[in-house]
């Protein structure tokens, strides 16, 4: 019985991330476009009415329909969905790029539609920092002035900034084309000029916009790979807004799923693929591979006393891939051991179950191996609770 | 195989199918229209006014009013506060500038404006223009035109700083705020159409004959060019990078400055160069009005038939306009890089062949400051060495006489190939045959017409290929002309316009499938338009009538040879930027050269042929008009008249009526938004 105990607790653990204070705290947030647009958040019967509807009603595009997330220090949360579904306008909206129709937006807890004009300067001088899908650098500038120009609106002198600017641009690859011009560089080191000059800033969060989705696709790996590196290395705040579900799976620690204007659901990689929240969703990680994105954590159940003493161990972060793996290899079950504790095993059937997807149905199985995997999932479901469950609400 | 193909859907049966389909096009719905409409209208007006001309009862004499208020302007000029406090501060403000200007150029000496150009030319587009500009500057002086040309070289400067500065005012008003640019736009829209001729006379009623006048006339014209491509350049700023910059947290005045300025660099020197090419154009006109300079000279060597002088003085001019261009245009495609596809609206087609010159240019960053004040020591000290040799003024031993010779050919030419010249003819002799064969048929055929034909014409013509607006507007300026009382001079002036036009196209367009068609052709083309559409207008006078004498005949030719360059490179970028994939496919289908070229280039390129032809019809109305100088008579005489006579009543209603005239011949040309510069 003990094992079982370890589960839950080690779901207790993965809770203890989101007791930090959210950057951006976003409650219902509306963006609608054309004429009179306040009237459609505020009237719950406009409120509710599709796109299409509301277009021949009121002349109105909803982007952004009622949006509810939290952002939290250190995460890259990502933001996906199809064109169209609004996440480029919501991510415009966090800095008033666009300026929100009804909602609220607070950064570190200060509301941010509340900010006059030098306030929100200053927020997009120093806290939230931009990264731009078509790049956004000045043809006529170099790319060190390019780099530099954040820290030259501040009016940080020369000097200082040049060296700033020469720092970032070593970080992001770039050395040696320091005085080159934007249009002399390839998609790829444009990109890094528009990361680098985001950088450059110091910025508390980072926001990307589709920042890839213009590149050759293997430079876009080599993209994905150098956010994840800086991510690890600094554990700077991202928002990353992407309609590339592998983009998003690769990078998010969550991932919020958009449609229509809507969160249809948010949780994290695991969770979208493992337990879709409606069909759309379920359509959309169809051909996802399951077993590297699935960990053993939702797959294993209870060890008995002797699987807990022998076996392949695993943490509990390693994919299902690599159990297989593992499995394969010993011909065992395979534990999975956290911090020297075994918190359950998995075996080639439970494995097998996840990569056809049967597992992703779950909840219903009434075995004592379903009963303990399905603890386990409903552990880490609470573990986005407030955010994922309470607050979406839209599913 | 391929024939068959091409001509199969034309085997369905025609009869009522197809009548129905041809009714539901939209231009023959709006003929249709506009046929019920003047059936209603026509005999009412018809047994109202029965006239062939334009009724009197319809026509409002002006001459009276402005008769008498030019007078009260003459005699106030002196004590009204208007013109003590204002108008006379801006005439005297005028005159100071441009005699200032004009004795630092004398003091400079010809030695020192010379390295000054040529160091100038170097900095800016390095070492073959700054040679090909001292070449140029060395030119004038040889001719014996040096005093002449810094006369109009000093009201230049003068002008295009003014031109300059208001354009840029103007500009980053309407570049900024899209109220500003919506009151503006159509102003300054309508101001690029209209002929020279009608910005003289309200200047000259305000001011007088005289520096000032030329020079507030010349800013008048130069201005809107500069205003129109600053606001076209910050409101084209790339939305990208505007919305990248201030995502950084720029303040409105950082945006403007480090972003939406420096993002519209290109579009600001194109803007300079286009005021400068318009405004030495202008400047030349205006001797007319009292500039003085080089235009006078041929203005005078005109009026007395003299080509050698007006060659002499017309040098210069064709020399300075190509400097002037090259020099500007280096500048502007130096250092720029901006990516080369994109392309201003409107920014005018002639500088797309200069797109490429700008990663050759690119290699010196011109803003290098060492080079600049290496090249301001360089000229001032040969402008003390010039000074302290006491060589300030052009040798007179140095003087090529040109004139002499010149009008010794062109005596040759008069008796050998006006007329006789076997199986030919001669020049005097197609001239004349040009002359009753066309222009007196158009121009009677035109003035014989009901009047409310030639306005129901003009609808008809101006509402299919443009808006009801269009339209509306073409035949208010029409209807305008004849209440303005010039019903039969406009008809005039209308039917060398028609017949240059016609002439332009046939030539324009031929020539333009051929250089569209072939590489070689075109390349041996692109100088010569280049060099042909930086001249004056007014220096396309001196050619025809040496060759062509004096009369309405050589007015249409100078117009022709205005308004071809334009149109032959219009109409050739236009077939050349076919979708290749189009051609491709047709290709592959087997058309042959000419299906190609009927089939798939020509409605291709059909936005572009429009635009060739409202830039035509621009283009030919600005040079028929000046016409009136060499024998063109109609409206253009009206206005010299009016000012040799100091009738400024009669030459203000003619200016009107060009005005007229330009925006129904713009209007009836008119299919889309997008136009070019007229070509200056």
């Amino acid at each position: 019985m003990s094992t079982t105990i370890s589960v839950q607790e080690a779901a207790a653990e993965s809770t203890g991330a989101e007791n930090t204070e959210p950057v951006f705290s976003v409650d219902g947030l509306w963006k609608v476009f054309g004429p009179k647009a306040d009237r459609v958040p505020a009237d719950p019967e406009l409120a509710a009415l599709s796109a299409a509807e509301l277009r021949s009603r009121t002349g109105c595009t909803a982007a952004v329909r009622d949006v509810s997330f939290d952002v939290r220090k250190g995460e890259v949360f990502v933001v996906m969905g199809l064109s169209g579904s609004g996440k480029s306008t919501l991510v415009r909206c966090l800095t008033r790029l666009i300026e929100p129709t009804a909602g609220t937006i607070a950064i570190d807890g200060e509301d941010v539609r509340a900010m006059d004009r030098a306030r929100l300067r200053e927020l997009r001088r120093h806290r939230a920092a931009m990264v731009f899908q078509h790049f956004g650098l000045l043809p006529h500038r170099s790319v060190l002035d390019n780099v530099a120009y954040g820290l030259e609106v501040q009016g940080v002198p020369k000097r200082e900034r040049r060296a700033k600017a020469q720092e970032v641009v070593a970080k992001v690859g770039l050395e040696g084309m320091e005085q080159r011009r934007p249009g002399q560089l390839s998609g790829g080191q444009q990109q890094r000029v528009g990361l680098a000059r985001a950088l450059a800033v110091d910025p508390e969060v980072l926001l990307f916009d589709e920042p890839f989705s213009a590149l050759d696709p293997m430079i876009r790996r080599d993209m994905q790979e150098e956010v994840i590196r800086l991510h690890g290395e600094e554990g700077r705040t991202m928002v990353f807004i992407t309609h590339d579900l592998n983009e998003a799976l690769r990078l998010g620690d969550r991932i919020a799923l958009m449609r229509d204007g809507r969160i249809v659901q948010l949780g994290t990689p695991e969770e979208i693929v493992g337990s879709p929240a409606d069909d759309y969703v379920r359509e959309f990680v169809r051909d996802v591979p399951r077993e590297q994105v699935m960990t053993v954590r939702g797959a294993m159940r209870a060890a008995s006393a002797e699987e807990a003493g022998e076996g392949p161990a695993l943490s509990p972060e390693a994919t299902i891939s690599q159990a297989i793996e593992a499995v394969a290899r010993s011909g065992q079950t395979a534990r999975v051991v956290d911090q020297g504790r075994c918190l359950g095993v998995v075996d080639s059937d439970a494995l097998l179950e996840v990569v056809a997807g049967t597992a992703g149905t779950a909840g219903t199985a009434g075995t004592a191996t379903r009963s303990t995997r399905s603890a386990g999932s409903a552990g880490s479901a609470g573990a986005t609770g407030p955010v994922g469950s309470a607050r979406e609400g839209v599913a | 195989m391929a024939t068959g193909t091409a001509s199969a859907p034309r085997t369905a049966l025609p009869g009522l199918p197809g009548f129905l389909g041809f009714l539901r096009r939209p231009a023959v719905g709006k003929l249709v229209l506009l046929a019920v409409a003047a059936a209603v209208l026509v005999p009412l007006a018809d047994s109202r006014w029965a006239s062939g001309s334009w009724p009197g009862a319809l026509t409002v004499d002006l001459t009276e009013p402005l008769g008498s208020a030019s007078t009260w302007i003459i005699d106030n000029r002196d004590s009204h506060p208007l013109f003590l406090y204002f108008f006379g501060h801006v005439s005297n403000a005028v005159v100071l500038a441009v005699r200032a200007v004009y004795l630092v150029l004398l003091a400079a000496g010809w030695a020192g404006v010379t390295a000054a150009a040529a160091l100038v030319a170097w900095r800016v587009a390095g070492v073959r223009l700054a040679l090909g500009t001292a070449a140029a500057v060395l030119t004038c002086g040889l001719l014996g035109m040096w005093v002449p040309t810094m006369q109009t070289l000093a009201l230049m400067v003068v002008a295009v700083l003014a031109s300059v500065a208001l354009g840029a005012l103007l500009g980053l008003a309407a570049g900024l705020s899209d109220r500003t640019y919506r009151a503006l736009r159509p102003v300054l829209d309508t101001m690029q159409v209209l002929p020279a001729f009608a910005y003289l006379l309200p200047v000259v009623l305000v001011f007088g004959i005289g520096v000032p006048a030329a020079v507030l006339a010349t800013v008048v014209y130069a201005a809107p060019p500069m205003a129109r491509l600053t606001a076209l350049g910050l409101r084209g700023a790339d939305a990208g990078v505007m919305e990248a910059v201030e995502s950084l947290g720029t303040t409105a005045r950082q945006r403007l400055f480090t972003a939406r300025l420096p993002l519209a660099r290109k579009e600001l020197l194109l803007g300079l160069n286009q005021t400068i090419m318009m405004a030495l154009s202008m400047a030349v006109i205006a001797s007319v009005i009292g500039a003085g300079g080089l235009g006078d000279r041929v203005y005078q060597a005109l009026a007395s038939v003299d080509v050698g002088a007006a060659l002499a003085a017309g040098i210069p001019i064709v020399l300075l306009a190509v400097v002037l261009d090259r020099v500007t245009g280096a500048a502007g495609s130096a250092g720029s890089a901006a990516p080369a596809g994109e392309k201003p609206e409107g920014a005018g087609s002639r500088r797309t062949g200069w797109a490429g010159r700008a990663d050759r240019a690119g290699w010196h960053s011109w803003a290098g400051r060492p080079g600049w004040v290496l090249a301001a020591v360089a000229a001032l000290a040969v402008a003390v060495a010039g000074r302290l040799a006491g060589r300030l003024d052009w040798p007179e031993t140095w003087i090529v006489t040109i004139a002499e010779p010149v009008n010794r050919a062109v005596d040759w030419m008069t008796d050998h190939l006006y007329s006789g010249v076997p199986y030919v003819g001669g020049t005097a002799d197609w001239a004349a045959h040009f002359t009753t064969g066309v222009l007196n048929p158009v121009r009677d055929g035109l003035q014989w017409l009901p009047w409310w034909a030639v306005l129901l014409t003009v609808a008809a013509l101006a509402w299919p290929i443009g808006t009801w607006r269009t339209a509306l507007t073409a035949v208010l300026a029409m209807a305008a002309i004849g209440v303005l009382g010039v019903w039969q001079p406009s008809l005039d002036t209308l039917s060398q316009v028609l017949a240059a036009v016609a002439v332009t196209l046939v030539l324009g367009f031929g020539t333009a499938v051929a250089a569209a068609r072939s590489e070689r052709c075109e390349r041996l083309l692109r100088p010569v338009l280049d060099v042909f559409q930086t001249m004056p207008q007014f220096v396309y006078l001196i050619p025809v009538v040496a060759l062509f004498g004096v009369g309405r005949a050589p007015a249409v030719a100078a117009a022709v040879v205005y308004a071809l360059p334009a149109v032959v490179r219009i109409t050739t970028q236009g077939l050349r930027n076919v979708d290749p994939a189009a051609m491709e496919s047709a290709r592959s289908m087997g058309a042959t050269g000419w299906q190609q070229l009927r089939q798939v280039q020509l409605p291709l390129a059909r936005p572009a042929l429009l635009l060739a032809v409202n830039q035509g019809v621009v283009l030919v109305l600005a040079v028929v008009i000046i016409g009136g100088l060499v024998g063109g008579g109609a409206l253009g005489y009206d206005v010299v008249f009016g000012l040799a006579q100091g009738d400024l009543a009669t030459g203000l209603v003619a200016g009107a009526a060009i005005v007229c005239l330009g925006l129904m011949l713009d209007r009836v040309t008119q299919p889309t938004r997008g136009r070019t510069r007229k070509g200056a």
